[in-house]
């Protein structure tokens, strides 16, 4: 059964309260025919760990590229510290680093001459930017390699390249899209610690995935994203705990059928058992145990399932997460 | 702007194709003309194959006056028909026969018949030969008439004022110093070569907008106006470079003259502003850079022939010469010559300087009206 999430309104946010250094109102965004992004609303606190969760083109690079001011909301705005990305572009640059989903560096340049580049282009000059420099190169692992080209470089950590020179003007938000996408796992998680070390210095991370174990691993509050609307947002325990499927598994030989009780909403196979969904599982758990006992089943596996971010997904949007 | 300029000029730098178009194939070129077009001091001389008969004092003393003004080769007497079908064959294009009996004839008075061979679809390459061997002719008339007023009792002098011609024609050299091939040549290629930058500065542009580099810079703190000014930059500054290596090359390897250096640096900056100009309106207004490509060829290739690049302007049809008067190409190289084998300064060339300066910013002002659309482009 498909639940009908309203994204939340922007009353949910109070607009003048200074609590929030980004408030997003009702972002539309089309290209050509295609709508892109349908009422976008969120907001943000400093510190917050955020994370964009949703398939390719559900309009997680679109948002984002309104934050940057590289692109421009059909309507809506998008303020960071009170200033609109739209038309301060200059200073919300000065806020912002932003992390796109390809490499974007000069391949034939050095990792510290392109640090050079992008530094001074966020307006970092002289001892500063020579001292950033060194500060992003030992932060991303890669102090060694500063003087070799990038195009030497392996893709985990042509990547750390591209996080650091996002980072040199130590933004106050910092924009990740798809940061891993290509990459190993050891190299993915010196990204996530990279990004939890600037989460405790108080940047504040909008995180854009379709891996939900990268959203579970690094955010506190996310928002489910599709075909261009926010279909559920908040912090990761609330919507697990709002939307999250809740079961029970249970593993007996020779069981052909799932048992019958009325505290069982559906069932379905899943490997040797069966999975009972059910909206009370600490009864249906002693019910099943008082069944068992009778019934002198041979009981191999008995156990709550967490709730997980999956169907979490599955709930607000009705599919499966796409990749 | 500084970090865009000093990370474009490092990225050029690193460019080997670049260096190839902008460097390489100029001098190659350079070379290849230098050497077909360049033998010897005086430049391209002509060269007649001739057949002595006759071997005697009369066609020896002919044949030494033919080499006094051309360069004679002298072929065996009995191989006429085999030098004949080298005619037909196109291997040269004319060939003198001295035939027995020419001293006998001139001695008798008779007329002395010499015959030349010639290529009927070479005209171009007989005229000179049939004009110098007209004024030989003519030489050996007025001996003729010489020695008969003198018999009939005339001084020598009076012989002479007798024949004088009534009108005097007297060379007079424009300019002090001697053109040379390579004077048409080094600032020829040098502009043409110049215009291939147009594919570097196409291909650059479309990198950074291909690899989403040009959208990254979109959220740092660089205004649209110092991105354009700082990607071409950097160009500006590889034509000067390149200019400099390719006159010095022609200098100290083919002892160039650079006239006043001040007003070749003028053209060359001038030239530079205009050739990248266009490469930027070019590099915003085409699709990709498959087009840029075959347009920056069409320019190069184009504006060198219509612009006087391969030959003098003035030997090419009297339209093409007007049409390229609305050419870049035309007037750098109109004013380089001007200065290195006309002895030009800045007061004569400063003309030309503000028509290849308008063409650069022509281009300029294209490229920043396009600029918004190039940069919504870079987004999507």
């Amino acid at each position: 059964m498909v639940q009908t999430i309203h994204p939340p309104k922007a009353a949910d946010h109070d607009a003048s309260n200074n609590e929030y250094m980004l408030e997003v109102k009702g972002l539309r965004k089309a290209y050509a025919k295609k709508q892109a992004l349908e009422n976008v609303t969120f907001s943000l606190k400093p510190g917050t760990s955020f994370g964009f969760l949703g398939p390719n083109g559900a309009g997680k690079s679109t948002t984002m590229k309104i934050l940057t001011g590289i692109v421009k909301a059909d309507s809506g705005t998008a303020k960071l510290f009170g200033k609109d990305a739209a038309s301060e572009t200059d200073a919300v640059a000065k806020y912002i680093g932003y992390v796109p989903q390809d490499i974007t560096l000069y391949e034939k340049l050095t990792a510290y001459q392109n640090l050079e580049f992008f530094g001074e282009a966020y307006g970092v000059k002289g001892k500063e930017l020579k001292q950033r420099i060194h500060e992003v190169l030992a932060k991303t692992g890669l102090l060694e390699r500063a003087n070799e080209a990038v195009s030497t470089f392996s893709g985990g950590m042509k990547r750390r390249i591209n996080i650091a020179a996002a980072l040199l003007h130590r933004p106050k938000l910092l924009i990740l899209d798809e940061p891993t996408v290509g990459i190993d796992p050891q190299s993915r998680n010196h990204i996530f610690e990279i990004i939890r070390e600037l989460n405790r210095e108080g940047v504040t991370i909008i995180y854009s995935t379709h891996y939900m174990e990268e959203v579970e691993a690094l955010c506190d509050e996310i928002a489910i994203m599709d075909q261009g609307t926010v279909k559920a947002m908040g912090p990761l325990g609330q919507l697990l705990e709002q939307y999250g499927q809740k079961a029970i598994y249970l593993e007996v030989p020779g069981l052909t059928e799932p048992p019958q009780d009325p505290y069982i909403a559906s069932s379905r196979k899943e490997g040797s058992g069966w999975l009972l969904e059910t909206e009370q599982p600490s009864a249906l758990m002693q019910r099943l145990l008082r069944q068992a006992s009778q019934q002198a089943w041979d009981v191999k596996q008995l156990e709550i399932v967490r709730p997980s971010l999956e169907s979490v997904f599955l709930k607000v949007t009705g599919t499966a997460l796409r990749d | 702007m500084r970090s865009m300029i000093i990370k474009e000029l490092r990225l050029i730098g690193k460019d080997k194709k670049s260096f190839f178009f902008l460097l390489l194939m100029p001098i190659i070129f350079i070379v290849m003309f230098g050497s077909v077009f360049n033998q010897g001091e005086g430049g391209a001389s002509v060269t007649l194959r001739t057949i002595d008969q006759d071997q005697t004092a009369a066609s020896k003393a002919l044949i030494g006056q033919m080499k006094g003004i051309m360069d004679v080769e002298q072929l065996p007497a009995d191989d006429v028909s085999g030098q004949l079908d080298k005619i037909k064959q196109g291997q040269f294009s004319a060939m003198l026969v001295i035939p027995s009996g020419f001293e006998q004839a001139m001695k008798s008075g008779k007329a002395a018949d010499v015959k030349l061979y010639q290529d009927p679809s070479a005209q171009m390459e007989v005229a000179p030969i049939q004009a110098i061997l007209g004024s030989i002719s003519t030489q050996y008339r007025e001996q003729k008439l010489t020695d008969l007023l003198i018999a009939k009792g005339e001084s020598q002098a009076q012989a002479e004022a007798a024949l004088a011609s009534p009108i005097r024609i007297e060379n007079v050299t424009a300019s002090a110093d001697k053109f040379s091939v390579i004077d048409q040549v080094v600032p020829g290629m040098t502009v043409m070569f110049v215009f291939f930058i147009m594919i570097t500065m196409a291909r650059r542009f479309f990198e950074e907008k291909k690899t989403g580099l040009l959208s990254r810079i979109r959220t740092t703190r660089i205004k649209p106006l110092h991105y354009l000014l700082g990607m071409w930059f950097p160009f500006v500054l590889t034509v000067i470079a390149q200019c400099v290596i390719l006159f010095a090359f022609g200098h100290f390897v083919y002892g160039l003259a650079l006239g006043d250096v001040a007003a070749l640096a003028v053209i060359v900056v001038s030239l530079s502003i205009a050739g990248t100009g266009i490469g930027l309106a070019l590099s915003f207004l085409v699709p990709g850079e498959g087009a840029a490509m075959v347009i920056t060829q069409v320019i190069s290739m184009g504006g060198a022939m219509l612009g006087g690049l391969w030959v003098p302007s003035y030997l090419l049809p009297k339209a093409v010469q007007t049409v390229g008067h609305f050419l870049p190409q035309f007037w750098a190289q109109h004013s380089l010559q001007d200065i290195i084998a006309h002895g030009a300064h800045l007061g004569d060339v400063w003309g030309a300087a503000l028509i290849l300066l308008t063409f650069g910013l022509a281009g300029l002002t294209v490229a920043m009206l396009r600029l918004p659309g190039f940069l919504r482009s870079a987004a999507n």
